[in-house]
């Protein structure tokens, strides 16, 4: 008997949700009853293409406007009759959409779906030795007879056991992915692997959507640096650079603590023509961080300051 | 016997141009802007070492250290030594354990890399090793 249990354990239905950022967004999260994400488009794939048809549907949810066939150029290999997991989220990426990979449990998964997100799963039908992999749109669930609804394959809305669900999902290192328009936060969003999603935007080029997701996340965790210095960062590559040196200030003046946010200010304002203000901010970062702050200025900026900041001490 | 001696010093000395090389990188000096990558890099470090030193306060885990004879000073100090490529590498072991994490496994892990680490005389940490040179 115990050997027995031992080698099938039965996957438990999570009681809770997992924990929110913003509770009140999403109070009406429940995994004890059924739901079904009606909104959510399907899509049948056409041989080997779970992987094109499965970001149409995340895409179209979000009310983008593509199909699987479009898609295909972009995310399917005939040589390997599949998709490659980074293509699906690079293509996301393009569509601006912040692509937040979730934490591997059920209760993760489930809490996205009762807040209304689809959410894309990779698993592994067959074997861990002999794998055939495949993506899946999970649109909603059952507590009772515990089922996963997905569209998958050439099947709208099926209604999966959570045992197949979870063997097929586990095998497959329990990947799951949000894919949200940038002013909307994933139910079960942390603060650092969201920004860390939020900068993949920036340093790919989607600066619009960063910058917007920057400043939803700045009003969320206001005691994160990382959203602020983002929005300054974005202004400066930008070479915006009164609207980096209005991002810095704040920073400084929320976080005086961070070396980095200091000298990104001194930057900011060499740019602008103010040198006195940039020394002062960078003799700050040094005072913070003595070895990493240590080089010199470049003032290849020759420009006449206009309005320099006053520097709070 | 003594092919594996020669072996071993290459290794170490191999390790030892590694692990410096990777010193070199933490904490370069900057002539520009920093990335909002590089800080949320640097916050995530913090926050891997935090979670790794709050484990040390449990009770098992504190039964266990005494068991091996190890202090817990000890140990808190060489977390705090830990490169943020090291840290990650616990935090991964953490990630993959399927039974949400056994602390004192972690823990017994990480005492076997101080073990390691003594036999090439990099720590001095557990008196009954004794050192190849």
């Amino acid at each position: 008997m115990v050997v027995l249990s031992g080698c099938a354990t039965r996957p438990e239905w999570p009681a809770q949700p997992a924990h929110t950022p913003i509770p009140e967004h999403y109070s009406a999260t429940r995994l004890d009853q059924r739901q079904l994400l009606d909104h959510v488009p399907f899509h049948g794939q056409e041989l080997f293409q779970c992987g094109p048809a499965s970001l149409a549907m995340m895409l179209n949810s979000q009310g983008l406007t593509t199909d699987p066939n479009e898609l295909k150029n972009k995310v399917y290999l005939p040589d390997r009759e599949g998709s490659l997991r980074v293509e699906l989220v690079a293509t996301a990426r393009s569509y601006g959409l912040v692509v937040y990979p979730l934490q591997p449990s059920l209760s993760h998964l489930l809490s996205e779906v009762a807040a209304g997100h689809p959410v894309l799963v990779m698993q592994n039908l067959r074997l861990s030795w002999w794998p055939q992999w495949h993506f899946a749109v999970v649109v909603g669930f059952d507590p009772d007879p515990r089922r996963v609804i997905l569209n998958t394959d050439t099947r709208e809305q099926h209604e999966e056991t959570l045992e197949v669900f979870m063997a097929t999902w586990t095998r497959a290192g329990n990947w799951a992915a949000v894919m949200l328009p940038p002013d909307q936060l994933p139910a079960t969003a942390e603060p650092l692997p969201y920004l860390m999603a939020v900068n993949d935007l920036e340093v790919t080029g989607h600066t619009e959507a960063a910058s917007q997701a920057y400043a939803m996340a700045e009003v969320t965790w206001p005691e994160q640096p990382a959203p602020i210095m983002g929005q300054g960062n974005i202004a400066y590559q930008q070479a915006d650079w009164s609207s980096a040196v209005q991002h810095y200030l704040r920073l400084t003046q929320k976080f005086p603590e961070l070396g980095a946010g200091w000298n990104n200010l001194a930057h900011a304002l060499g740019q602008t023509g103010c040198h006195a203000q940039a020394e002062e901010a960078l003799e700050h970062a040094r005072s913070l961080n003595p070895d990493r702050f240590s080089e010199p200025l470049e003032s290849d900026s020759s420009g006449a300051a206009s309005a320099c900041p006053v520097m709070a001490q | 016997m003594r092919t594996i001696r020669t072996y071993l010093r290459q290794v170490s000395f191999v390790m030892a141009i590694l692990m410096a090389f990777a010193t070199v990188w933490a904490s370069p000096a900057v002539a520009s802007v920093v990335g909002t990558g590089e800080l949320l890099q640097e916050q995530q470090v913090d926050l891997d070492r935090s979670s790794l030193l709050s484990m040390l306060e449990q009770q098992e885990v504190k039964d266990k250290l005494a068991e091996m004879g190890v202090s817990q000073a000890d140990v808190e100090e060489r977390i705090n030594n830990l490169t943020p490529q090291e840290l990650a590498q616990f935090e991964q072991q953490l990630a993959d354990d399927p039974a949400g994490g056994s602390v004192v496994g972690i823990i017994v892990l990480f005492l076997l890399v101080f073990v390691v680490t003594d036999i090439l005389c990099a720590t001095n940490i557990y008196p009954f090793i004794n050192c190849i040179r």
